[in-house]
């Protein structure tokens, strides 16, 4: 028999169905995230939509369907791009973005290559050099938060190192108060870096590193050369992934200065948070979370786009 | 590979410095949390790193019972913070973990849902303060409020996208023969998932769990904007306690705060092999 | 350029010891080949020599030079990895040129030395092509290519050909051999294949499990292996080793090989040697020199197995639960089951002490 008959005479019905089955299960099987999703993203775009172009205040004594009652068209819109108070906390949040980023990327790597090949004690100093992370962000603002103390371990220690008594008030001047903020964050958040670093670290063959090294390489060399290039997904996705959770930046800044002094620390989401709770203006707020979701997803839509350009998975 | 002497001091230095800067802060709050209330606000000469007379009262204190006329007790103790902590972020793992590991089954091998990876990391990508007016409204219209399985809900959609990308790659890593084995003795697709592929993957369940769980138990934005007086979770009821007397209760505070980091730092040790996997979206395995 | 001395040269991985006390000569522009199966220390040896692993006892000369304490990358030895470890993320190019950069060379000398090792190596089509995807062929020669570029007085390759297709290796062969001779280096070259072994190296240094069985021209191992090992080891097949008790006879002394018969008188010297024996031997012949011959002259045996290779005919026999092969040329008419009768050529037979396996030599 050719194959052609025999692929005749197979019966098709049972392949089908098994294909049938496997779309149908499948379905099912992703129908719960779907929802959770669409819960998720659906009415919060529309009811925001909505109340952004009207004056609405749970405040102003209207359930939130009648804010058509408020209406004032794109007003909120034209004073997101007014809005002072706004910009600068848009220009903080950039400060503490552009000072952690790099700082924790450099200090990560450093240690990742501290830790890249085996020395007795390597697993207990791994586990303790992670901890930071793993702490709960608004636990780790109080812990600051009593560091920072104007009588607190901070000035005692920068006391004994400076030979002189150290009394600043961190969290009453402005730029102290950023510049603990900062602390924080790093103190944090490095150890995220030195993880995910050190797993791309690890991953550069070790045969094409000695090869470096008997052609005459320096390790300078051949950290420039060889693992460096290696590791360029790596870091971009390290580099991502902090720059995306920087900017939302709240817990740990929140508890250790409520924003303060003044508004000194205030990022784009205690900005946010404040007048969402204190001045209520959530017409006003949806108006904001809107420009927010647009710029971030044309930007995500562009990353996405050019990594696929590049012949990357996403 | 050998390194030189020089290295090797220059390497174990680096990594003590580290350490000790990575421990300074958590062994002060450790500190705090067993220091009586006369210690609290010592300066200068005074200040100690370890307590001078240990004491747990203020973990009794957090618990009602006050052991100094300094302060009065505590009407609300920390004893319903913690349930509510710990059952809001375990359903809340459970939701997660629910929607996402089949979610993920689906798409590793039937294609399913393939508009889920994108949108599930877009809603990673967002500030959460974004979206939290419309679900504080949702929750409000849903009777959610103020209530610890609300927070269970929000927090199982929050954290969606790490149980889902977590399990996704663990199943694409799993070898299908097994499954296809099963197949072919007549067994029907549901019933390989269920008796077969779950079972055997019971550690990276586990392991994706109990992040998904660290994720949810460190929340304090939702909890702060969703509970209001019932059901407050930890971080929220810490930042709450406050006494007239004297000012703030550093102590009390400190003793809640170790409560509530040991939990997450111990199980994050449990698992830090899978760790870089599941904060890179399986990006990346160790 | 440079001689390389090895002197009671010892390596213990913890309990472990991978090379028992070396010592070997290679002379300046020599190509040897340390010889053997997995795990002899033939790859611990040439780590040693490059510097990517220290000798547990022991010296390394290089010259007058002793390299104790001369790190890796200063020793100027050009290394080939088994399987390359060519840079996947840079071109060809970038590859071959990289020692030169990194010493920070001229552009102008780069330049000129690439195109020369690239036309060497037929690699100028390739140069700006990226390394990751090309064949092994290829990468085996950038590899080459990029360690020649340094033109290193010693050039060390371990076991490079062992991924290259069978057909391919025979070009290879030529070319490595023809790039030592046009640049006179000093060639150690680790493999497992006796054959590629035998084809390329002025010396042989056979090994096994970390000790040096013997040293010499492919010739020497070949026709006066030093004990049973080496026999076995070099030829394609090895020697035929038959078990026996040297006899005393009218005649002079014969080997007693029990069910297969008796050999013909050994000669003065060879009866002098087994003379010299503790008790048995093993009576030792290349399967490429015997003959048939008629029944009653040579050693019994039956055939048991035929492969017909092509240029040759192998004949696997079989008595008494000893084994032999015999190697004859397409003519030979046998066939399985036959019981024929072997002897080896005059001069073909080695005796080796069936104790300690080392071979006797008639003096």
């Amino acid at each position: 028999m050719t194959t052609a008959e025999i692929r005749k005479d197979m019966p098709t019905r049972p392949a089908a169905r098994e294909a049938d089955e496997g779309a149908r299960l499948g379905l099912r099987l992703t129908l719960p995230a779907q929802l959770l999703v669409l819960f998720i993203s659906v009415f919060p775009l529309l009811m925001q939509l909505y109340i952004s172009l009207t004056d609405w205040s749970p405040l102003s004594g209207l359930g939130w369907p009648h804010a058509h009652e408020m209406w004032n068209g794109f007003a909120n819109y034209v004073d997101v791009a007014g809005d002072g108070r706004l910009w600068s906390a848009l220009g903080r949040t950039a400060l503490v973005m552009a000072v952690c980023v790099p700082v924790e990327f450099l200090l990560g790597l450093a240690l990742a290559t501290l830790f890249a090949d085996s020395f007795p004690g390597k697993r207990v100093f791994y586990s303790i050099l992670i901890m930071p992370m793993m702490v709960v962000p608004a636990v780790a603002g109080y812990m600051f938060y009593m560091l920072f103390q104007s009588g607190g371990p901070v000035n005692d220690i920068l006391s004994s190192l400076l030979g002189m008594p150290v009394t600043v008030a961190w969290l009453s001047d402005p730029m102290l108060a950023m510049l603990a903020v900062m602390v924080a964050d790093i103190w944090q958040w490095t150890p995220l870096m030195f993880l995910i670093l050190l797993a791309g670290l690890v991953g550069v063959p070790e045969d094409q590193m000695k090869a470096a090294t008997l052609l005459g390489a320096s390790p300078w060399q051949k950290f420039r050369t060889i693992v460096l290039p290696r590791m360029k997904t790596i870091i971009i996705i390290a580099l991502a992934i902090r720059v995306i959770e920087c900017f939302k930046i709240f817990d740990t800044l929140f508890i250790m200065t409520g924003g303060g002094p003044g508004v000194a620390t205030e990022t784009i989401s205690v900005y946010i948070y404040k007048i969402t709770t204190q001045d209520l203006i959530w017409g006003y707020v949806a108006a904001i979370a809107l420009v927010i979701l647009l710029v971030l997803s044309v930007a995500c839509v562009w990353a996405m786009k050019r990594m696929a350009r590049k012949g990357q998975p996403a | 590979m050998r390194r030189s002497p020089a290295f090797e001091a220059f390497r174990y230095g680096a990594i003590l410095l580290a350490c000790a800067i990575t421990l300074v802060p958590i062994l002060w709050m450790v500190s705090m949390a067993f220091k009586p209330i006369a210690e609290w606000q010592a300066t200068g000469a005074d200040l100690t790193w370890f307590p001078k007379e240990p004491t747990l009262d203020n973990f009794r204190y957090i618990f009602g019972e006050s052991g100094s006329n300094l302060i009065v007790a505590l009407d609300r103790t920390a004893a319903k913070p913690i349930l509510s902590s710990l059952l809001s972020a375990s359903l809340g793992t459970l939701i997660a973990m629910a929607a996402g590991t089949s979610a993920a089954y689906g798409l590793s091998r039937f294609g399913a849902g393939g508009n889920l990876p994108l949108a599930l990391i877009q809603l990673r990508l967002f500030p959460p303060m974004a979206v939290m007016i419309p679900v504080m409204m949702m929750w409000s219209f849903l009777n959610l409020m103020d209530t610890w399985w609300g927070l269970a809900l929000i927090y199982g959609i929050v954290t969606l996208p790490f149980a889902f990308w977590l399990m996704k790659t663990f199943f694409d890593d799993m070898p299908r023969e097994i499954e296809e084995a099963a197949l072919v003795e007549g067994c029907s697709r549901g019933r390989v998932f269920w008796r077969i592929t779950l079972p055997m993957m019971r550690a990276p369940l586990a392991s994706a769990s109990l992040f998904v769980f660290i994720l949810n138990w460190s929340d304090y934005l939702i909890a702060l904007l969703l509970t209001t007086r019932e059901w407050v979770t930890i971080p929220v009821y810490m930042a709450s306690l406050s006494s007239s007397m004297t000012g703030q209760l550093y102590g009390a505070k400190a003793a809640l705060g170790l409560i509530a980091a040991v939990p997450p730092v111990v199980l994050g040790i449990m698992i830090q092999r899978h760790l870089v996997r599941g904060l890179t979206f399986g990006a990346l395995k160790q | 350029m440079t001689a390389i001395r090895l002197e009671n040269l010892v390596k213990r991985f913890g309990g472990f010891t991978a090379l028992k006390t070396m010592d070997l000569s290679i002379g300046d522009g020599e190509f040897m080949a340390l010889l053997g199966p997995s795990g002899c220390g033939k790859s611990t040896t040439m780590n040693m020599i490059a510097g990517m692993e220290e000798p547990s006892e022991g010296r390394i000369l290089f010259g007058d030079r002793d390299m104790a304490g001369v790190a890796m990358g200063k020793r100027g030895v050009g290394f080939v990895f088994q399987n390359y470890a060519i840079f996947t993320h840079m071109t060809v190019r970038q590859n071959l040129d990289y020692g030169l950069r990194m010493a920070r060379r001229s552009k102008a000398e780069i330049a000129r030395r690439t195109a020369a090792i690239a036309d060497l190596l037929q690699l100028g089509d390739l140069l700006d092509r990226p390394a990751l995807g090309l064949s092994v062929n290829i990468l085996q020669r950038v590899a080459i290519g990029r360690s020649a570029m340094m033109e290193p007085a010693i050039f060390l390759l371990d076991e490079p050909l062992s991924n290259v297709d069978a057909a391919f290796r025979a070009v290879m062969r030529t070319e490595l051999k023809h790039i030592q001779r046009e640049f006179r280096q000093t060639m150690v070259y680790v493999t497992h294949d006796q054959l590629e072994a035998m084809t390329m190296a002025d010396r042989i240094a056979v090994m096994d499990h970390g000790v040096l069985q013997q040293v010499g021209t492919p010739l020497e191992v070949y026709n006066n292996p030093a004990n049973v090992f080496v026999a076995r080891f070099i030829g394609a097949p090895g020697m035929n080793l038959l078990p026996g008790v040297p006899v005393e006879g009218a005649e002079g002394l014969r080997i007693d090989l029990g069910a297969l018969g008796r050999s013909v008188v050994l000669d003065a010297p060879l009866a002098a040697a087994a003379r010299r024996a503790k008790g048995s031997v093993q009576f030792g012949f290349r399967p490429e020199q015997v003959e048939l011959v008629s029944a009653g002259a040579g050693l019994g045996m039956t055939v048991g197995f035929v492969e017909r290779i092509g240029a040759r005919t192998i004949v696997h026999l079989e008595r008494d639960g000893i084994t032999a092969k015999a190697v004859f040329d397409n003519d030979t008419r046998v066939a399985v089951g036959d019981l024929v009768h072997l002897a080896p050529q005059p001069g073909a037979l080695r005796l080796f002490d069936a104790e300690s396996g080392a071979a006797l030599r008639g003096i």
